[in-house]
């Protein structure tokens, strides 16, 4: 996905973003939603042996309702977040579709117990878009779709210049994900 | 803006350093388990370092992409000795650190110090693949020595390097205050002459910013709590800042002077600059941006103290060096020149800095207790 992604992807036109990436990221990251002190609670609370509870908090910090999952789908997802390797998405393939049925709850796992997949966001993808990486709307955990939004965050960490990293101590992801979203929303 | 280019194939030179590199990791102890799915690539980013020699007097020549393209055998040593000093403090650091791993206060400062201690080791594989790679016989005797100094022994080249960190208070003043030195050395060779050299700075930089916040946030986050006092953490900050601005170097540095002229090692802000350089003070200059960036972090960690706690402050860079023109006189923290005997400065030194009482205390009381903010996690 990733050499696809390279072939076709404009650099020029990322120059804006990157220009403005440290203001962005602020602006999403550090607003009253995104609730920043409590989202950087979530990166020590998370912790192996995952339980529900954890996952409780990062429903709550994602503003999601309870999981209406059975209790072995929530026992399948919590062995998939031990097994999966970043970047791989594809294990996403051979859940239930229960558990596959919302991407901003399974990947905001993803996020919390690995630090590198990125959380899906409807704003961060616009903001994809906006840089000409076009990746399809969906609430379903697609891994193929969600396997594109991570290699293309990922790219664009590997394009950006030195000065858009930020001396924070959220993960790089985080970091260009919360940009794309405040960018994904300007006009 | 540019693409990371990561080199697939090494030099049999290269090749046989890893060996001495693997050997290393066992010497120090560091189990390479823990690095997980972690891979020491070396990275060059070739678009950001520019063509053309930006400043000095080969200015507007095309930069340098090969040892023989390099004009003189002195030059090429001022390179060697550049990459050298760069390379043995990514060692350092690690032998210096990664007995901490046992005792983090939580999992994630034990992913985040993990995570630091691989990159480091990174950049010191990127540095010697320079030396092994583009300087023949002589880089590959220097990158032999990047393994042989040991922090523990007291031979690392620069003194940050051979201080020991024995507790997580001083993991968090290193990656601070060292590191955020580390950062103002690796832009000032992102803009080098020897265009390997400059290639390999912009994915270092990436790197050392989460290494920067580490730092930063851990203070912040024990500040916060209010468990350790401000005036024991301020004896702390005393002491790693002083040996920060040590770093910079000697005052009119001739071989700072020289590097400029060889286009080798820029100012930390030349490709922003209007002005020209001082060439007689390039070190102080970098030295002052760097103090002034310490004066403004620290007001924003300070501001996370608890009522009734004593403000932290940058110390005057006058107090307590060790390199240039205050280095051995007697000044306070606050800037002020001493007026009293070796002894009563002696006496007033033990006032200001760690004492094996205040270890003792932070290490055996406070530590024992929450003493940072989200200390659920307790180790081992």
């Amino acid at each position: 996905m990733q050499h696809i992604s390279l072939l076709a992807f404009n650099k020029e036109k990322c120059k804006p973003f990157f220009d403005n990436l440290t203001d962005l990221f602020y602006e999403h990251h550090h607003s009253e939603q995104q609730n920043p002190d409590e989202y950087e609670k979530l990166l020590y609370m998370v912790k192996r042996p995952y339980d529900n509870n954890m996952l409780d908090m990062i429903d709550n910090w994602m503003g999601l309702g309870n999981r209406e999952w059975k209790d072995e789908t929530t026992r399948e997802v919590k062995l998939a977040l031990y097994a999966i390797k970043y970047p791989d998405t594809l294990l996403i393939d051979s859940f239930t579709s229960n558990a596959r049925s919302d991407i901003h709850r399974l990947s905001s796992y993803l996020h919390f117990t690995h630090h590198t997949y990125a959380i899906w966001d409807e704003d961060t993808r616009k903001g994809l878009v906006k840089l000409g990486i076009s990746i399809p709307p969906t609430d379903i955990a697609d891994p193929f779709i969600y396997g594109a939004y991570v290699s293309a965050i990922e790219l664009l960490k590997d394009v950006a210049p030195f000065t858009c990293f930020l001396e924070h101590d959220v993960p790089r992801q985080r970091l260009f994900q919360a940009a794309l979203a405040a960018y994904g929303r300007q006009d | 803006m540019a693409r990371t280019d990561i080199v697939e194939d090494y030099s049999t030179n290269f090749e046989a350093w890893i060996n001495d590199f693997n050997d290393w990791q066992t010497r120090i102890g560091f189990d390479p388990s823990w690095l997980g799915d972690y891979k020491f690539d070396i990275k060059f980013d070739w678009d950001t370092a520019g063509n053309q020699i930006e400043f000095g007097d080969f200015e507007g020549m095309p930069k340098w992409e090969r040892r023989m393209q390099i004009p003189q055998q002195n030059i090429r040593d001022a390179i060697i000795s550049m990459i050298s000093v760069q390379g043995d403090t990514e060692f350092a650091s690690v032998e210096q650190q990664n007995h901490l791993l046992d005792t983090a206060p939580t999992e994630y400062d034990k992913k985040s110090a993990l995570r630091i201690m691989c990159e480091e080791q990174r950049h010191g594989w990127q540095m010697a693949y320079v030396l092994c790679t583009y300087f023949g016989e002589q880089g590959v005797r220097e990158a032999s020595k990047l393994l042989e100094r040991n922090a523990q022994e007291g031979t690392r080249i620069l003194g940050s390097f051979n201080a020991p960190i024995d507790h997580w208070l001083d993991f968090f003043c290193f990656t601070h205050f060292i590191d955020r030195d580390g950062k103002y050395q690796l832009k000032m060779l992102s803009t080098s002459s020897f265009k390997p050299l400059a290639a390999s700075m912009g994915p270092m930089l990436k790197e050392e910013s989460f290494h920067l916040g580490t730092g930063a946030n851990g203070l912040r986050r024990i500040v916060k709590q209010g468990v350790i006092p401000c005036a024991l953490l301020q004896k702390y900050l005393n002491k790693w800042i002083s040996t920060g601005l040590d770093l910079f170097g000697t005052d009119d540095s001739t071989s700072a002077q020289w590097a400029y002229v060889y286009g080798v090692k820029g100012r930390y802000d030349e490709r922003e600059s209007e002005i020209d350089a001082d060439r007689e003070h390039l070190n102080e200059a970098s030295r002052d941006l760097y103090f002034q960036e310490l004066r403004d972090e620290m007001r924003r960690i300070s501001s996370a103290r608890k009522e009734g706690e004593p403000e932290l402050f940058i110390p005057s860079d006058k107090f307590n060096r060790g390199i240039g023109m205050y280095a051995g006189e007697k000044y306070t923290i606050t800037g002020e020149s001493f007026e009293g005997t070796d002894e009563e400065y002696g006496n007033y030194l033990i006032s200001v800095l760690p004492t094996d009482e205040d270890e003792e205390k932070l290490m055996n009381d406070y530590m024992k207790k929450d003493w940072i903010q989200y200390r659920e996690w307790k180790g081992k």
